[in-house]
């Protein structure tokens, strides 16, 4: 892990202005390394039997999925990268190994700290894990349910974050949580409503104000306007983009939507049955796809 | 038909005059390639559709090609020549089949083909710029912000960029009350100004142009193409593809005649135009 270049960077402060993170451009903040997760048995026959060439994730006996194989990108620092596919593709795999919601199979996923030392994910603990969702790699979810609490408000949610991060008072906790919610666009007289009683929109925005909270060089986003109205999908997106360009964000994008994808990232790759089909950038894979899979892709979001 | 000059060299029979005109563009053309801020070499690009039972088409076919500082070339040919194939792959929007792509850039020499994709997207927009005919507008920015925005990304600071971005909006008669309007609303000549502002703000070393006035009607065209040359009077190398022969005559060091992914003429505007009516439409 030599590449990983090494940059250090203060320890979070509890002021309130912005900045990009101390990661310079270009150095690579997180790389995934030939990463591998089998649903069911593990059994490593199954995975000769999977993929785009055999046309299904599932092993023969039908007691094996691999749902992703052999997966390997670098984001580097306030860079955003795409993952494209379809239901099944293993996108969501990769992302939730990443995220540490699973336990992975095979390969590594190294990730430059705060502290500028760099480590494998896939080897830490649950507890430490925890401990660096709070501040150093957050995650948005299709689900709004999955990154809040639902039964708190957004002040809550966000309040939250900052205690487990060791703000502590009170008056401070407040205002940048409105701070935050002022960012995301959520209207301040809601800041005291529970989440329950948000609009998909805005429960989308709460999860993003709760997850840049402690400023994190990494952000995971899952299908992060599926399911929102075309419009206010527009909207969140277009908040998405201008935060992580504002704030020097390094983003790993899963989406089964080539807009969201296109609008987004720079390099993307596209996956389906588990592997990776192709990788490049955003704009050369959209225009000049290569794999013949992308090309169906491709024509068929066009039509 | 008076034929300039032909590469590669025609079968005819080589007039003196000719002659000497093919020896001197082939050394204008390629020997003096430190000087040149791109140069292309053998550059092929076939597509293979797979989903039409594999079909290969064939876009370009071995294209050299130097643009230097202060130059403008301006690519001429009939729809399908290659024209904006060649801008996308120098971009490489489109993935080049073979051949190299040379840009060189104050750090030194990049091979573009063969380029790690990240470090692509590093020096794009910055070392290189292309503009397209069409604003991708975002859908929440306003013209002003996006041409500023555009600045910084090639390193002004805020308020340099802002004002040089009023200054380029202005100069394109982009009507200052539409200058905090949502772009994605704007119509298809002011989007395609924003366009054009943003990509020639701090211009970088080398721009493609790719029908940048295209959705302009005759006064905002005029201004657009003044605009365009003054990039070549700062020195920045221009390649562009532009519909008409008027903007070439009036913008272009020299035009490159392409023919089913080949260069077939090359020459100064006034050589060269003149017999093109009916082939660059």
């Amino acid at each position: 892990m030599t590449s990983l270049a090494i940059a250090k960077c203060a320890v979070t402060d509890h002021t309130t202005t912005e900045h990009p993170s101390a990661s310079g451009p270009g150095q690579t903040v997180l790389r995934v390394e030939r990463l591998g997760k089998i649903f069911g048995d593990q059994n490593p026959a199954a995975v000769a039997h999977t993929g785009p060439d055999a046309g299904t994730e599932k092993s023969p006996d039908g007691n094996s999925v691999v749902a992703a194989w052999d997966v390997s990108f670098d984001v580097a620092a306030g860079e955003a990268f795409g993952v494209i596919g379809e239901s099944g593709s293993g996108k969501s795999t990769v992302m939730r190994a990443i995220a540490g919601d699973h336990s992975s199979t095979a390969g590594s996923v190294w990730m430059q700290r705060r502290d500028g030392s760099t480590v494998d994910l896939l080897t830490m603990t649950a507890s430490e894990r925890r401990a660096l969702r709070v501040d150093e790699l957050s995650v948005v979810y299709q689900d709004a349910a999955e990154g809040l609490d639902l039964g708190v408000t957004a002040g809550g949610n966000i309040a939250d974050r900052l205690t487990a991060a060791g703000w502590r008072n009170f008056g401070q906790i407040r205002e940048r949580a409105a701070e935050l919610l002022g960012r995301t666009e959520v209207p301040l007289e809601r800041m005291d409503d529970l989440v329950r009683t948000f609009s998909g929109g805005m429960r989308q925005r709460v999860q993003l104000a709760r997850a840049l909270a402690n400023r994190p060089p990494i952000v995971l986003l899952d299908e992060p306007t599926t399911g929102l109205d075309a419009s206010v999908a527009a909207g969140v997106l277009d908040l998405i983009r201008s935060l992580l360009e504002e704030l020097g964000i390094a983003a790993v994008v899963v989406s089964h939507d080539f807009a969201v994808i296109e609008m987004l990232t720079t390099r993307c790759m596209v996956m389906q049955h588990g592997r990776v089909v192709e990788q490049g950038l955003t704009d050369q894979l959209f225009e000049d796809p290569q794999a013949p899979y992308t090309q169906r892709l491709v024509a068929a979001a066009r039509a | 038909m008076r034929e300039t000059t032909m590469t590669p060299s025609s079968n005819d029979v080589a007039t003196p005059t000719q002659a000497t005109v093919e020896i001197e563009m082939t050394k204008n053309q390629l020997s003096d390639e430190s000087s040149a801020v791109l140069s292309v070499r053998g550059l092929h690009k076939h597509f293979v559709l797979h989903n039409v039972d594999g079909r290969r088409v064939e876009s370009l076919n071995g294209i050299d090609l130097d643009v230097r500082a202060g130059e403008h070339i301006a690519l001429a040919g009939s729809s399908g020549a290659g024209k904006s194939t060649l801008l996308k792959c120098i971009y490489r929007t489109y993935l080049p089949s073979a051949g190299t792509v040379t840009l060189r850039s104050p750090i030194g020499p990049v091979e573009l083909t063969g380029l790690a994709d990240a470090k692509l997207a590093a020096i794009r927009g910055r070392e290189f710029g292309y503009v397209s005919q069409f604003l991708r507008a975002e859908p929440r920015r306003g013209a002003l912000d996006i041409v500023a925005r555009a600045g910084i990304a090639r390193g002004m600071d805020k308020e340099t960029a802002t004002e040089a971005a009023a200054v380029s909006l202005r100069r394109l008669h982009l009507d200052e009350s539409l200058w905090d309007v949502f772009a994605s609303v704007l119509s298809g000549g002011e989007k395609q100004r924003v366009n054009l502002a943003a990509g020639t703000i701090s211009p970088p070393q080398l721009l493609l142009l790719d029908e940048p006035v295209s959705a302009l009607d005759p006064a905002n065209r005029e201004a657009a193409l003044a605009l365009i040359a003054d990039l070549t009077a700062t020195g920045v190398a221009v390649l562009a593809v532009f519909h008409d022969l008027d903007a070439m005559d009036r913008l272009a060091s020299r035009v490159v005649v392409m023919r089913a992914g080949r260069i077939i003429e090359s020459g100064p505007p006034d050589q060269v135009l003149h017999h093109l009516e009916g082939v660059a439409r």
